[in-house]
């Protein structure tokens, strides 16, 4: 009874894994990340041709070269937001699918039972997995949650 | 101008760091893991700064930072981990190995760029 149990357990391990893998390639938004970098460099190429356009054609219109500078000073304003957001972002995506790796390969071990008889997959060997402070206190407020 | 060698298994992160670098001047080498890393510097890339992560395929952080220590080239070359574990543990492990300096993600550009630009201004 307690073998079947346990093997229903590694059945269990073994579909989560996948599930967690499969979550983890959907996290992939490098498309959008390739957007985001093209849009600032074009943003920065219509900076540049704002600035070069006023150079050439001379004209002291105050009223256009006002609106020329509040536009490139916007324009670079927007630029360094999306730089940021685009590097803030590919950051957490890296640390979620960190977390996820994690996730994965803890339910792989917990399939296979690689581990000797008589012995199981602990927290300990969960701890061993990560990769960042985050994780790690985490998994010590859960600790503590659980034996008080 | 002055070339980064930026080292990390993610993708995105690779391209963000890039698109950040160059935006501020300067040339940008990359690799997905110390290995790759190590074969740029027997290569004959010389770059003026390193940016690797921790946790790579291969040849992680620590690793690539033991090798890359080896090569004449290499030797005195600032190298910045930049990655989530802030523990003292790894640190300490890091700097062993060879570190120069240290940068927790999540970070800002700024923050990158400043350090980056410490060590090697852009021209």
């Amino acid at each position: 009874m307690a073998e079947t149990a346990e093997a229903n357990e590694r059945v269990v391990c073994a579909i989560l894994a996948e599930q967690v893998a499969a979550l983890r390639e959907r996290m992939d938004a490098t498309a959008a990340f390739d957007l985001l970098w093209r849009t600032s460099a074009l943003l920065s190429w219509l900076s540049g041709l704002l600035s070069g356009t006023s150079a050439h054609t001379g004209h002291t219109n105050p009223v256009l070269e006002r609106e020329r500078a509040e536009a490139i000073t916007e324009i670079a304003e927007i630029r360094r937001a999306l730089d940021d957001l685009a590097f803030l972002q590919a950051q957490r995506q890296d640390f979620a699918k960190q977390i996820a790796d994690c996730v994965v390969t803890a339910l792989e071990r917990m399939a296979v039972a690689e581990m000797p008889a008589g012995t199981s997959f602990s927290s300990r060997d969960l701890a061993a997995l990560y990769v960042s402070d985050e994780q790690r206190k985490l998994h010590e407020n859960v600790l503590h949650r659980l034996t008080g | 101008m002055p070339t980064i060698l930026v080292l990390d298994d993610s993708a995105t992160m690779v391209m963000s760091l890039s698109h950040i670098l160059k935006g501020a001047g300067y040339d940008v080498e990359t690799g997905m893991n110390g290995r790759e890393g190590i074969i740029k510097l027997n290569d004959g890339v010389k770059p003026s700064v390193i940016l690797t992560d921790l946790n790579m395929p291969e040849l992680d952080g620590i690793g690539f930072i033991k090798e890359a220590r080896k090569i004449a080239s290499a030797r005195f070359t600032p190298i910045i981990v930049l990655t989530t574990e802030s523990g003292g543990r790894k640190r300490d492990e890091a700097r062993a190995a060879g570190a120069s300096g240290w940068l927790t993600k999540p970070a800002e550009p700024n923050q990158l760029l400043s350090v980056v630009k410490q060590l090697c201004p852009a021209r």
